[in-house]
């Protein structure tokens, strides 16, 4: 038998299955629409409008270069949201539309609160990788004071647990030429900015209130909120960029290596360090200060990489002509700390004696309270009034209020972060609840256990005044140490 | 149902774009198909992007871009497979791919080129905003809406969405005075409302008539003309036939009397 189809028995076909085919779709039956084969979080369930706790996102632009997010992973959970807008006062707090910038300040919170691990610091592992691998290069590396009670959290060890040497060991091991402390800047910073202070009080008294200057988040916010406070602010530089700026001048020419040949590390438990060092303003003779941020989550990352285990590796100290530090440069890392250790310095360029017992421990400074008031009587120059701000909601409080009624404060401590830098944007992630306090003891337990407790004393410093600088306030010490300010207002407003 | 797009008040979040593929199960893998003048442009992973924009004066805006969901859709009229139909209750134009041919039609037709195609498929679709057609049928808005925490987003009834775009921009002397998709192309459910001219966000200028009014005059007529032709070849079918019956007979007629 042939089985050839007739041309009847073809167009039957074809004409009978069009019938079936619109006798199906006449009916109504079409399948089912393409999409909603996802997964929505619940508080996007119902109409779109309901309130909700938490929703969305924050924006963050392409180059930004504090942080990063992976969409994937992003979970529209709206934690970053709500530590934007109720923990640092930036999201909501410009108008729309828009002027030409996506307002951050680079504060990194949002990492900590991302749930998901979606919002990241933008990463530098591979740039130090690569600048460690490099022979032509002189890798040199700044740790910050809060990193050394937190970097232990990423091995696994007890929240506050002090790792200082541990940490400058593993460095070394790492591979990186020199080790230096951020404390011994601080205790740099301190000498420039108590000079400033007492020169401010005493002969600059339009620039008072004097507000600090050493946190990058708190400064972009003055920049973008607070222009007209600007010349309130100190013109220190931050103590990570006068370590810089002092490795590529006086450590360089001490060593005898090019600065161009230096590369400046600087291990941080912030994100906003990351913008700061891609300042215009933090370069001297064309030469910028720092060149790579790690926060601690990146160190962990780098160590782990190599396979140092923090746990076992051998302890060290940190490299000479700048790695002594005093108690005044460790506390930088908590909430009043830069103010408790100004103060001291402060009062010996007064009175040329060290300050009494009290002021070494001051309470009213120390703790998590949202402002914290005290004053100080520096004989010679009378009380000051001294406020401590940490979060930056709680500085846009009390900024608007200063603008109103004016300053009852001669001297006030910002910190972007609560609790300061050891609550940072770039610090190990914890859902421990009083993390920040475990963190605040082990900073000023270190403080009390140090054989020297003010700036002024650090024998390094004064050496490298005698060397280099001169004296505080000097040319030189403007040239290297201090900085100016962009107003980034008209950038939102 | 309609949306209200308020440029103005739109940060940049790309919220409403997470949203869209989570809910809709989209590749977040998937590397972007179309680039054009810098602006990342829809693809079949990509139902709605943000495009970001720099204005002559120096200002950021950016600009959510999906399927406007016409009142009169040319991708559903241009479709003969009718995979593509307009849904009555909600308003949005819905995709329903167990009835595409893939032909494609309706990616020529669509004035704003959205719909596209899953060009490493072996089964491909098109692939296009369904303004979550099932969430909409609940009462729900769109999941990109419901992801919008700045109000640059509303959804609503599309005449009210209207007349609040008018009073927006009237109570507002910064609005360019356009609500663009109130007439474009005939209208659409998505409405745009901005500060900046919209010729200089992307927007394309189309004409206020419906793409399918070109072609309505004539293809309308279309089954008439079917049927009547139908009509017409069954009765010269029927005449024919009966001449040959009626011939055939006379022959027989013929053939009996000759014997």
């Amino acid at each position: 038998m042939t089985n050839k189809i007739s041309r009847r028995k073809f167009l039957k076909v074809v004409a009978g299955s069009g019938v079936v085919g619109f006798g199906v779709m006449a009916a109504g039956c079409k399948g089912d629409p393409s999409g909603a084969q996802g997964w929505i979080p619940d508080q996007y369930q119902g109409k779109g409008d309901f309130p909700v706790n938490l929703k969305g996102r924050v924006a963050i632009s392409q180059d930004n270069p504090s942080i990063e997010r992976d969409d994937e992973k992003c979970i529209l959970c709206g934690q970053c949201v709500e530590a934007c807008k109720n923990v640092m006062g930036v999201y909501g707090n410009y108008p729309l539309p828009l002027k030409n910038e996506v307002a951050c300040v680079g504060c990194g919170q949002c990492t900590i609160a991302c749930p998901s691990g979606a919002i990241t610091e933008k990463r530098n592992i591979q740039d130090v990788l690569a600048a460690i691998d490099d022979d032509s290069k002189h890798v040199v590396v700044q740790t910050a004071p809060a990193t050394k009670v937190s970097l232990g959290e990423e091995f696994g060890m007890e929240p506050g647990a002090s790792v200082g040497k541990k940490m400058v060991g593993a460095l070394k091991e790492a591979g990186f030429d020199a080790v230096f402390d951020t404390c011994f800047s601080a205790d740099l910073t301190i000498m420039e900015e108590a000079s400033e202070f007492v020169h401010r009080l005493t002969k600059a008294k339009d620039e008072i209130p004097h507000l600090t200057s050493c946190c990058p988040g708190w400064v972009k916010y003055c920049e973008y909120f607070y222009p007209e406070l600007m010349h309130n602010l100190s013109t220190c530089k931050s103590p990570q960029n006068m370590m810089g700026a002092t490795i590529k001048s006086f450590y360089a020419e001490k060593k005898g290596i090019k600065p161009e040949n230096i590369i400046n590390v600087s291990i941080m438990p912030c994100t906003a360090k990351k913008f700061e060092v891609g300042r215009e303003e933090l370069q001297v003779d064309d030469q910028r200060d720092m060149d790579y941020v790690l926060t601690t989550r990146e160190l962990a990352v780098l160590l782990k990489h190599k396979g140092i285990d923090l746990n076992t590796v051998a302890e060290s100290e940190y490299d000479s002509v700048l790695g002594e530090s005093t108690g005044a440069g460790k506390i930088f890392g908590a909430t009043g700390g830069v103010t408790e250790a100004a103060v001291r310095t402060a009062y010996y360029f007064a009175t040329g004696s060290n300050p009494p017992a009290d002021l070494l421990s001051w309470q009213p400074v120390r703790g998590m309270k949202a402002v914290k008031e005290a004053n100080a009587t520096i004989p010679g120059v009378g009380t000051v009034n001294i406020a401590v701000c940490h979060g930056l909601e709680n500085a846009r409080q009390l900024l608007n209020g200063i603008k109103e009624h004016g300053s009852k404060w001669q001297f006030i401590e910002f910190m972007a972060c609560p609790g300061g830098c050891i609550g940072g944007g770039g610090q190990p992630k914890s859902s421990v609840a009083d993390i920040k306090q475990k963190r605040i003891a082990a900073i000023y337990k270190e403080d009390n256990s140090s054989a020297k407790r003010c700036s002024h004393d650090n024998t390094e410093i004064q050496s490298i005044y005698k060397e280099f600088y001169g004296k505080p306030l000097s040319e030189k010490a403007e040239k290297y140490l201090h900085t100016s300010f962009v107003n980034r207002h008209d950038r939102l407003f | 149902m309609a949306v209200l797009v308020d440029i103005t008040k739109c940060i940049g979040c790309e919220g409403c774009s997470v949203a869209c593929k989570m809910y809709n199960g989209l590749d977040f893998k998937a590397k972007p198909r179309n680039i054009k003048d810098g602006h990342l442009e829809l693809d079949d992973n990509r139902w709605t992007v943000i495009q970001e924009f720099h204005t002559a004066n120096d200002s950021l805006r950016f600009v959510k871009k999906q399927c406007l969901h016409c009142l009169e859709p040319a991708c559903a009229s241009a479709c003969f497979s009718k995979a593509i139909q307009k849904d009555e209750k909600t308003g949005a134009v819905v995709y329903y791919p167990d009835l595409c041919v893939g032909c494609r039609y309706c990616m020529v037709a669509c004035p704003y080129s959205i719909p596209k195609y899953q060009w490493n498929e072996q089964f491909p679709q098109v692939a296009k905003c369904q303004m979550c057609e099932a969430r909409l049928s609940k009462g729900d808005a769109p999941a990109c809406v419901s992801a919008c925490t700045t109000g640059a987003l509303i959804s609503g009834d599309r005449d009210e969405l209207i007349k609040k775009a008018h009073e927006i921009i009237a109570s507002d002397s910064r609005y360019v005075n356009h609500v663009y998709g109130e007439h474009e192309v005939g209208g659409s459910e998505w409405l745009y409302i901005s500060d900046v001219p919209f010729e200089e966000l992307g927007f394309k200028q189309v004409s206020d008539t419906p793409v399918t009014n070109y072609s309505k005059s004539y293809l309308s007529k279309v089954p008439f003309f079917a049927a009547g032709w139908a009509l017409f070849l069954a009765g010269l079918t029927y005449y024919n036939h009966r001449v040959e019956k009626n011939k055939k007979n006379q022959d027989d007629e013929n053939k009996d009397k000759e014997d």
